[in-house]
């Protein structure tokens, strides 16, 4: 690890202001700050402890959503009874990320720029070619060991999966995130890599999360998050899928519903055309797989991750069946 | 250009005083500087929970943990946990009879997590047990009396 | 001889050999106190960090080292440049070339992720960050990456390992049924909680190595070899090891590293490998591959095992991870042959895990043996029993003991094997496929030399003294506990030393063979202490028991007294201060008589005195049956174990409670091999690239169930003093098939390639 100078923040504006300076990074439950600082992938000059901040930490529940600040841990919201009354999809993603320790360490601002697992990505020593942490110097991932990329939103530039479970879930609900000065969807806030994966969210130098908002809703309520995976648990997703549906009065057409996937794009994937598929339509098992298998629409395997566009359909399927009270 | 800072840190009840690089995490700060020597290093990357000591009475890793992050904090450690007397704390002495540890490396880091696990109401059941326990690796492989002891403690707490 | 602090003892509550006292060291390792290599605070240490190659194959052209020698707080940089002097030491077997250069860092490179580099400074976080400032210019070779790259090759046939007798392809071609499968594992990893490395000291020519080590006296060889110094010069210290799983039986070249940096800096050094430096620094369980043909009557008898294995190997030494192990000695069989290759690649040389050869060689025969039965028609378990091995086939030699037979009825009973359905995907809780499976395991005795010191203090304590390793087996544990049964006297009043190079020598803690040879030596010399004593009590005049006429003593509640209650009874420390003595001090070892002095350095710091489990009359082994249940969710893919039920027959257990740790810690690894372990390699610089504990998987105690395991085994004194076998290398073997045979009943889909993950299931 770089040697790095370090400033407690005492107020939000103090924080957002150091941040401004190149080679500064705000450090929250410090999960993957210090790990990839400690791998060599993140080089801070100085950096800037908000984790004393007070005010930023709440959670907040009404008829209309939820308000969730930053620094917010992980354990304690997805332990919080509102939540999972309202949000149960957002509460077992969080249940099932990491571990207890690091859910107790972890913030939900830093949890949303969690980065991505990928191995090359990792070790900057032995795979100097990166494009996201060395623009235009390459993918090593392309043709070496991808049985964790990503087959959905990728690019020639890079295949690195999105590895996290919370922002998922917030998709599925059109969550929004603050920074201060504005907001932007969490749809939006996550970008696919394309040319540029060096960019991998819309939050610019200077800003900081302050606040996740999640609006409430009939789907949210009715909601699961399902992750499968090789391990038991402590493992990422190799595939995931957030759930959401609301039926209409007879209890079996489907009003809204809202499918995102995780564990198999570069970004949180909504898979709108699976959504709009089931909208109108009563849910049954063979609906539900026919739908399931559209979001796999455009998924690239480059080999090993080829499972994946098998295996998240079938997950998506479980999920909504699971949400339609079908299995 | 190497810098120190100077930190205060409150563990186990002590004050410590310490000059470190800002960037000497809490795991390398007790085992290096501060001779507490009962919180493990594993694997250095949040992956293991060798490393789990407590943070205001709730769980980390101090492998991702700064030090300067936790000045103004209570810290405990494995060496916190047990009565002045020696009297070993319920979890350690139910480690001991269920033999819930073979080579003892990752124990302090079970015992703190189990503490935790117990306190936060994640021991009711042996499933639950078992996931609010999976943050720590065994490679001894003493994960049935590990949720042995964890129930027998939760159930006397 | 140094004597070290005493340690605290947990409660004595079954203190003789076979009872279930609790881990002797309990409460040192719950309170934080156990001290392993890295916790012994030095005055002015530095700290040590290694640089790795970055390509598979090639040579060091140069190494620039001049922005790290400049970063805040370096003390040295140490490069192929540097001639440390060093000699090569001797290897497992004692021999050792005539002055022959040691480089351990060396120029070629022979693998990705050899240490070329090291850089030494005033603090981790200094040498970390320097160490990623030094440049490495290569001149880059052609490489294999894996004995699947097609440039690999066959390899090279063991000769030493190729085995046969009757005729396997005549009767495997005569044979009406016959079936044939190639079964491979990946490489894998030993993963020990505590990451290697070391803390190192020099005074004058005097070494002191505070390293984890499987075997303190043979480490303590390679650094006195290496550096040329006499072997009384070094003292290697391991009283706790944070696991090994055969990774830390040997001193390895970053111990070379430290150690030649702290002599030139004169400052104590400590060198601690990264977690991913641990994949790649030491050789894990090699890559294998096997095809096995059996032939069978129509009822189930076997004729033939026709058995062609492979496994990989370094470009630089032959480790052959033997495929071929348990093949032949699981089963009846009258035509028999086996062969095994080893196939070089730029890989680190592989090294022992956990029941080496003896876990993928069963993976192979016994997932065999279940397509065998399911070709059949036949119970796997009825098949296990109508081909069980009245003796040993190959070396034609009687068991010692063999309780195969009652392990696979009594493991059947206990897990409700009768209720079993025979087709597979028969058995389903909604969308779970449930399955069972079978399999066998089995490890060889070994023996090996031991000496143990026993001194009884006036305090009336009895020290127990030896260089043995406790690194979790439990060591100090049935120490006290023999050494308790002896003297008549609670556990809680012997005091064990273990873990030093200067204290008694000692099997190595591995191959299972350390318990029972350690526990010969520890018995031998407390009965000659013991002898001792009786014979001062009742000869010398100033003995209370002089006058008792008797003729010997009893040991017994912690009093000597004569037998039927011939006069005065007195405690050990009351005898002593009787007779006057401070102490009685025997050392005893189970070499023959009038070993020389070089035989008994032999004997503890190489394998030429082991001896392996046909040399005598028998052929002696543990055993094992394993049982799982596993449930597959039909969708998705994924194995989760819901039950295992094992059975052990390991002769007598010197204390259950810790045998039974360790058979579930055996088949814990079993579990992850089966479903999770697999070093991923990048074929196209051989670089393992899942080299951490989050993408290298090992179990959580979330994919563990209860694990119920019994004992079947009798007293067997041919294979130890104390009449017990091996205990840790089997509890792994066999688990595997068993959980891929339960799969295949699950799914109908027969996985041969480990691990069994998802992919393979959708």
């Amino acid at each position: 690890m770089r040697d790095f100078s370090y400033l407690r923040a005492s107020s939000a504006g103090e924080a957002r202001q150091a941040a401004l300076q190149a080679g500064s990074t705000l450090l929250a439950g410090g999960t993957t700050l210090l790990d990839l600082a400690k791998c060599g992938v993140m080089e801070p000059e100085t950096v800037i402890d908000i984790t004393h901040l007070s005010g930023l930490g709440g959670i907040t529940l009404d008829a209309g959503g939820a308000t969730i600040g930053a620094l917010a841990k992980m354990g304690a919201v997805a332990d919080h009874a509102g939540i999972r009354a309202a949000f149960p999809a957002v509460s077992e993603s969080l249940s099932l990320a990491a571990s207890a320790q690091l859910r107790n360490m972890a913030t939900i601002g830093g949890n949303l720029l969690q980065r991505t697992r990928c191995s090359y990505f990792r070790e900057p020593d032995v795979f100097p070619a990166c494009h996201k942490r060395n623009p235009g110097s390459g993918c090593s991932a392309l043709g070496g060991v991808t049985r964790n990329h990503a087959v959905l939103g990728t690019s020639d530039a890079c295949i690195a999966t999105y590895p996290g479970d919370l922002a998922v879930a917030l998709a599925a609900f059109d969550a929004v995130v603050d920074l201060g000065g504005r907001t932007v969807s969490v749809d939006d806030f996550f970008l696919t890599p394309g040319n540029t994966p060096e960019r991998e969210t819309a939050l610019q130098r200077g800003e900081m999360i302050t606040a996740i908002t999640i609006p409430a809703s009939a789907a949210a309520k009715n909601s699961t998050y399902l992750k499968v995976r090789d391990r038991q648990s402590y493992e990422f997703a190799a595939a995931s899928a957030a759930v959401g549906l609301e039926f209409e009065a007879d209890g079996k057409t489907v009003r809204d519903i809202r499918v995102v996937l995780g564990g198999v794009a570069t970004k949180p994937w909504r898979a709108r055309n699976v959504e709009q598929a089931l909208v109108g339509k009563v849910l049954s098992a063979e609906t539900v797989e026919a739908a399931s298998r559209l979001a796999m629409e455009g998924a690239v395997s480059h080999g090993a991750n080829h499972y994946k566009i098998e295996l998240a359909p079938r997950v998506v399927a479980r999920a909504i069946l699971k949400v339609g009270g079908l299995v | 250009m190497t810098r120190t800072i100077h930190l205060s840190l409150d563990i186990n009840g002590r004050r410590h005083e310490l000059d470190v690089e800002p960037r000497v995490t809490l795991l390398d700060a007790l085992r290096e500087h501060l001779a507490l020597t009962g919180t493990k290093k594993g694997c250095d990357q949040g992956q293991c929970g060798a490393c789990t000591c407590h943070v205001d009475g709730s769980r980390v890793l101090s492998c991702l943990t700064l030090a300067a992050q936790v000045e103004g904090r209570q810290i405990t450690t494995i060496e916190g946990i047990a009565a002045e007397n020696g009297e070993l704390h319920p979890v350690q002495a139910a480690f001991v009879e269920h033999d819930a540890f073979q080579c003892g490396y990752c124990t302090p880091g079970q015992i703190m997590s189990a503490v935790a696990c117990i306190r936060e109401g994640h021991a009711g059941s042996d499933d639950e047990i078992r996931e609010y326990m999976s943050g720590n690796l065994c490679r001894c492989g003493a994960y049935n009396s590990i949720v042995a002891a964890v129930r027998e403690a939760a159930e006397m707490a | 001889m140094t004597i070290m602090e005493p340690r605290k003892h947990g409660d004595a509550s079954d203190g003789t050999v076979g009872g279930r006292q609790t881990r002797f060291e309990g409460n040192l390792k719950v309170t934080g106190g156990a001290t392993y290599a890295l916790e012994y605070p030095l005055e002015d240490l530095a700290y040590a960090i290694l640089v790795q190659s970055t390509i598979p194959a090639g040579r060091v052209i140069s190494v620039d080292a001049e922005k790290a020698l400049a970063a805040p707080g370096v003390l040295m940089v140490l490069t192929p440049d540097d001639d440390m002097g060093l000699l090569v030491a001797s290897d497992w077997g004692g021999n050792r070339p005539d002055n022959q250069p040691y480089y351990p860092l060396p120029r070629q490179v022979q693998y990705n992720g050899q240490s070329i580099a090291a850089v030494v400074a005033e603090s981790r976080e200094q040498a970390v960050e320097a160490a990623r400032l030094i440049c490495i210019t290569y001149e880059k070779a052609p490489h294999v990456a894996s004995f699947n790259d097609t440039a690999a090759g066959e390899g090279k046939v063991m000769d030493n390992l190729t085995a046969g007798w009757g005729d396997a392809e005549a009767a495997l071609a005569a044979a009406p049924v016959q079936i044939e499968g190639e079964y491979s594992t990946p490489r894998e990893y030993h993963v020990a909680m505590e990451p290697h490395g070391l803390t190192v000291k020099w005074d004058g020519d005097q070494i002191t190595v505070w390293e984890p080590s499987q075997w303190s006296h043979g480490m303590a060889r390679s650094y006195s070899e290496w550096f040329g110094i006499p072997y009384e010069n070094v003292r290697l210290i391991s009283p706790f090891i944070g696991g090994g799983f055969g990774s830390k039986g040997a001193a390895l070249a970053h111990g070379a590293v430290a150690a030649f940096a702290s002599r030139k800096l004169g400052r104590p050094v400590k060198l601690a490998l990264t977690r991913p430096q641990n994949f790649t620094n030491y050789g894990g369980r090699a890559a294998t591959r096997q095809r096995i043909k059996i032939g069978a009557t129509e009822d189930g008898i076997l004729q033939a095992i026709v058995h062609r294995g492979a496994s990989e190997t370094s470009t630089y030494a032959d480790w052959p991870e033997q495929t071929g192990a348990a093949t032949p000695i699981l089963y009846r069989i009258e035509n028999f042959s086996s062969q095994h290759r080893v196939v070089p690649v730029n890989a680190v040389t592989p090294g022992a895990l956990r029941g080496p050869g003896k876990n993928p060689s069963a993976f192979g025969i016994e997932s065999a043996m279940e397509e065998l039965a399911y070709k059949l028609g036949m119970d796997p378990l009825e098949l296990r029993l109508k081909n069980y091995a009245d003796h040993d086939y190959q070396s034609g030699k009687p068991w010692s003991t063999r309780r195969l037979r009652e392990a696979l009825t009594e493991g059947a009973e206990a897990f409700g094997w009768s209720r079993r359905s025979h087709e597979p995907r028969s058995m389903r809780d909604g969308k779970t496929l449930i399955g069972w499976g079978i399999g066998c395991g089995t490890f060889p005795v070994l023996q090996a030399p031991s000496e143990a010191m026993i001194r009884i203090l006036r305090n009336g304590r009895v020290e127990v003294v030896s260089g043995a390793i406790d690194m979790g087996q439990g060591t100090y544990t049935i120490l006290a506990q023999t050494v308790a049964e002896v003297f008549g006297i609670p556990a809680d009043q012997v005091e064990v030393h273990l873990g030093d190079s200067r204290l008694p020598g000692s099997a190595i803690a591995g191959g299972s063979m350390l318990a029972g040879s350690i526990l010969g030596a520890v018995h031998k010399a407390a009965t000659a202490a013991r002898d001792e004593l009786i014979g001062l009590a009742l000869n010398d005049e100033k003995s209370p028991l002089r006058d008792t006429g008797a003729n010997t003593l009893t040991f017994s509640g912690g009093r000597v007294a004569a037998p039927r209650d011939q006069g005065p009874s007195l405690t050990l420390s009351e005898l002593m201060a009787a007779l006057g003595r401070d102490e009685i001090e025997i050392l005893r070892n189970t070499l023959p008589e009038g070993a020389t002095a070089q035989e008994q350095h032999q004997a503890w710091t190489s394998m030429v005195k082991v001896q392996g489990p046909t040399m005598g009359e028998y052929s002696m082994h543990s055993w094992c049956a394993h049982f799982a249940e596993v449930r597959v969710d039909e969708d998705f893919g994924t194995v989760r174990v819901s039950r295992i039920v094992s059975a052990f027959d390991c002769g007598r257990l010197y204390n259950p409670r810790l045998v039974e740790s360790q058979w579930r810690g055996g088949i814990i690894m079993g579990i992850g091999q089966a479903l999770l372990e697999e070093g991923l390699v990048d074929q196209r610089n051989g670089r393992t690239v899942n080299s951490n504990m989050g993408d290298y998987l090992v179990p959580t105690n979330a994919d563990v169930p209860h694990i119920e395991v019994i004992s079947v085994g009798i007293p067997d004194y041919g294979a130890s003093a104390l009449g017990g076998k091996g205990v840790g290398e089997v509890g792994i073997v066999g688990v595997a098939p068993a959980i891929a045979n339960a799969v295949f009943h699950a799914t109908g889909k027969r996985v041969r390639d480990l691990p069994i993950t998802l992919e393979k299931l959708i």
